[in-house]
């Protein structure tokens, strides 16, 4: 077995020199791609980190929004309900004082529909009567009492203050008013009963109106004593009664 | 080519210098790790392939028994450490290839990588630790122990050569005397066999180298040494 130098040197050289090629063209370049793809793979991490953070803030963000629509949502429901609470107490309100009015016009329409028949059924009732009594007078086989209404008008003359028969007999054309002519008996009658009171030759009138009955008139007054004005007086007694069934 | 890794034989002449098989073979293998190392680093891309992603496990393999071993960032030490694997590795699958007998399989080869080691030993050593750190380093732990250190120094880088070139000289034989015995054939599974142990001893001699190469950094000679 021998050593060979020449071979021992050639092959140091070329390890030495297989060592600089491979430094060169194998180790630098794998070694300068792993650092390649740390640096790419660290940069990815921190852009995936900054996303990360990015998504959690916009989720924080989205959350906060979403509970801001849900509150605002809740504040509209409210605001809805406290508006359609305060309409529809409005509306029943108006509705409430419709009706009322309705209720009231109904009322009082319905009040003056019955004035209204009362008074047509009163004033058909005094006319009624005014008829039945002026047709009954007239076809009386004997004309009333004259000395009657003498008498009645005595009685009103005397009821009345001595200022009033004063103001009444001082006044022009003082005379006596009845329904039909006087006869001579029943006017002498009627003066014999006037002239104690004051009444002094009194004209005569004939007025078929009063129906049956003596009026005293003068150009100051008149004392009114006949079955017209009788007539009259229920009348209007009848349609001022404003008793409820009246 | 020859029959025993015992002798050299001589390939041609160059400037009146005989040059042997094994060089040729040296070249050869220095040709095809450097086109591919260089075919391969044009290829490199951040999203590797298969080939790419075998080459990184490789050297991250290599920077992590550097790590293991040795303090610091793995810079220094990892093209030394890893050419040395490369090289031995290929250099006994060799035997592979019908006619070609493997340049780790002679003397001069593995004491050449053996004085590389012996020489970065020393270099890192120094560097580390300054020339007077370095020498004061055999004294430990006391004077009497410089002539141990010095021998051990050599001994060790001795080991390491004869280790490899035992291993792979004694693969090539057995596989030549079966070869030339019982056949073609029966010879394969002792070659499957120095595949494994080409692996194995181009492993060793690399983390042996590694650790030597420590023991200088770290001025701790006799501790770290391992017995392989």
């Amino acid at each position: 077995m021998e050593f060979d130098w020449v071979t021992f040197g050639l092959q140091a050289v070329n390890v030495l020199v297989l060592l600089a090629i491979l430094r060169h063209f194998l180790f630098r370049p794998i070694v300068a791609i792993i650092a390649k793809r740390q640096e790419e793979t660290e940069a990815a991490m921190d852009k995936a980190a900054k996303a990360q953070t990015e998504a959690e803030a916009a989720a924080e963000e989205a959350r906060l929004a979403a509970a801001q629509t849900h509150d605002a949502r809740a504040d509209a429901l409210s605001q809805a309900a406290t508006e359609g609470e305060a309409q529809r107490k409005a509306l029943i309100s108006s509705a409430h004082k419709e009706a009322t009015d309705i209720i009231e016009a109904a009322r009082t329409q319905a009040l003056q529909i019955k004035e209204d028949a009362v008074a047509d059924t009163l004033r058909r009732a005094r006319d009624l009567a005014e008829a039945i009594a002026r047709r009954a007078l007239s076809e009386l086989p004997a004309p009333p009492d004259t000395a009657l209404f003498a008498t009645r008008l005595g009685k009103a003359l005397d009821a009345m203050s001595k200022t009033a028969r004063d103001g009444l007999f001082g006044g022009e054309n003082l005379r006596i008013v009845s329904a039909r002519a006087l006869t001579a008996a029943e006017l002498e009658g009627i003066r014999a009963v006037l002239t104690p009171l004051g009444v002094k030759d009194p004209g005569t009138e004939v007025d078929p109106d009063l129906i049956a009955g003596l009026d005293l008139r003068s150009s100051s007054g008149v004392v009114r004593n006949s079955l017209a004005h009788s007539l009259t007086q229920i009348s209007e007694a009848l349609h001022n009664d404003d008793r409820p069934g009246a | 080519m020859t029959d025993t890794p015992f002798t050299l034989i001589e390939a041609f002449r160059l400037w009146g210098q005989p040059i042997s098989w094994t060089v040729l073979t040296t070249w050869g293998i220095m040709l095809f790790l450097g086109l591919g190392s260089a075919l391969i680093s044009r290829r490199l891309n951040v999203r590797p392939g298969r080939l790419q992603v075998f080459l990184e496990l490789f050297v991250v393999t290599i920077e992590d028994q550097i790590t293991s071993t040795l303090p610091g960032p793995p810079d220094r030490f990892r093209a030394l450490i890893g050419t040395l694997f490369l090289f031995i590795l290929t250099a006994n699958w060799c035997s592979l290839i019908p006619g070609i007998d493997p340049p780790t399989a002679h003397l001069e080869t593995d004491a050449a990588l053996a004085g590389i080691v012996f020489v970065a030993t020393i270099g890192f050593g120094i560097r580390s630790q300054g020339l007077g750190g370095y020498l004061r380093a055999f004294a430990r732990p006391n004077w009497a122990m410089i002539p141990l250190n010095l021998i051990e120094q050599v001994t060790r880088i001795l080991s390491l050569m004869v280790r490899l070139f035992g291993n792979v000289m004694s693969g090539v034989f057995v596989v030549g005397i079966v070869l030339s015995l019982a056949g073609l054939l029966v010879p394969i599974p002792l070659m499957a066999l120095d595949l494994l142990t080409g692996a194995v001893q181009a492993y060793i001699f690399a983390i042996l180298a590694l650790v030597f190469i420590a023991s200088a950094v770290e001025g701790a000679h006799s501790e770290r040494t391992p017995s392989a």
